[in-house]
């Protein structure tokens, strides 16, 4: 675990990663659907496609990480809260599609999806920590 | 818990987020410390205290001062 290192320094340490990251993330996942043919393509290159489009996800939820770690203390707080209300929702989702496919209510949902659905949930999470709290 | 951070910061002519700017956080905390909606942890409570070369007591009052004074 990193040190506390202030508002400014743990925000522009996470802007200087994140976005980079997410800059990577969109041109891969851009170049991927673009030059590989999921039906097609080796196992070897879909394999590889997955895993380069993943790899700048694991740096962004690094930076994420590591915000928590060294922003202020309130600011931590409220991260950590949007956190928490993101990973609960997204989990109790994941439970309800789970079992509504175990008693074929609904098809396959594609995993990916609850990924996005957890940044979402973490991003509204935090907007609505705007309202009736502290502005 | 009540403190008097606005009053010593407006007395100062700061804003909220120059005040963040000095203590190094953002200025929701500022704004969460200054409404009571957020106590600090004690290393920030005092960091605010030197700021304004007052005391801890000075600056948040818990209620026990009340108590106290009744006494």
């Amino acid at each position: 675990m990193t040190q506390p290192k202030g508002f400014r320094t743990a925000t522009r340490r996470y802007q200087f990663l994140f976005w980079p990251m997410m800059i990577v993330y969109v041109a891969i996942i851009l170049g991927a659907s673009a030059f590989i043919d999921k039906d097609t393509a080796p196992l070897w290159l879909k394999t590889t496609g997955a895993l380069a489009i993943a790899l700048p996800l694991f740096g962004a939820l690094f930076a994420v990480r590591r915000l928590t770690d060294e922003t202020d203390e309130y600011s931590r707080l409220r991260h950590l809260r949007a956190l928490r209300d993101g990973g609960m929702i997204t989990a109790g989702i994941l439970f309800l599609v789970g079992f509504l496919q175990v008693f074929n209510v609904t098809g396959e949902v594609p995993v990916v999806w609850f990924g996005v659905f957890y940044f979402a949930a973490y991003g509204l999470s935090a907007c609505l920590q705007n309202f009736g709290r502290t502005v | 818990m009540k403190n008097i951070i606005r009053a010593l910061r407006t007395e100062r002519g700061w804003s909220q987020q120059q005040l963040a700017d000095k203590l190094d956080v953002s200025r929701q905390s500022v704004n969460a410390i200054e409404t009571g909606k957020y106590d600090p942890s004690l290393p920030l409570a005092f960091a605010l205290a030197r700021l304004f070369d007052r005391s801890i007591e000075e600056l948040f009052d818990d209620g026990s001062n009340v108590a106290n004074a009744a006494e």
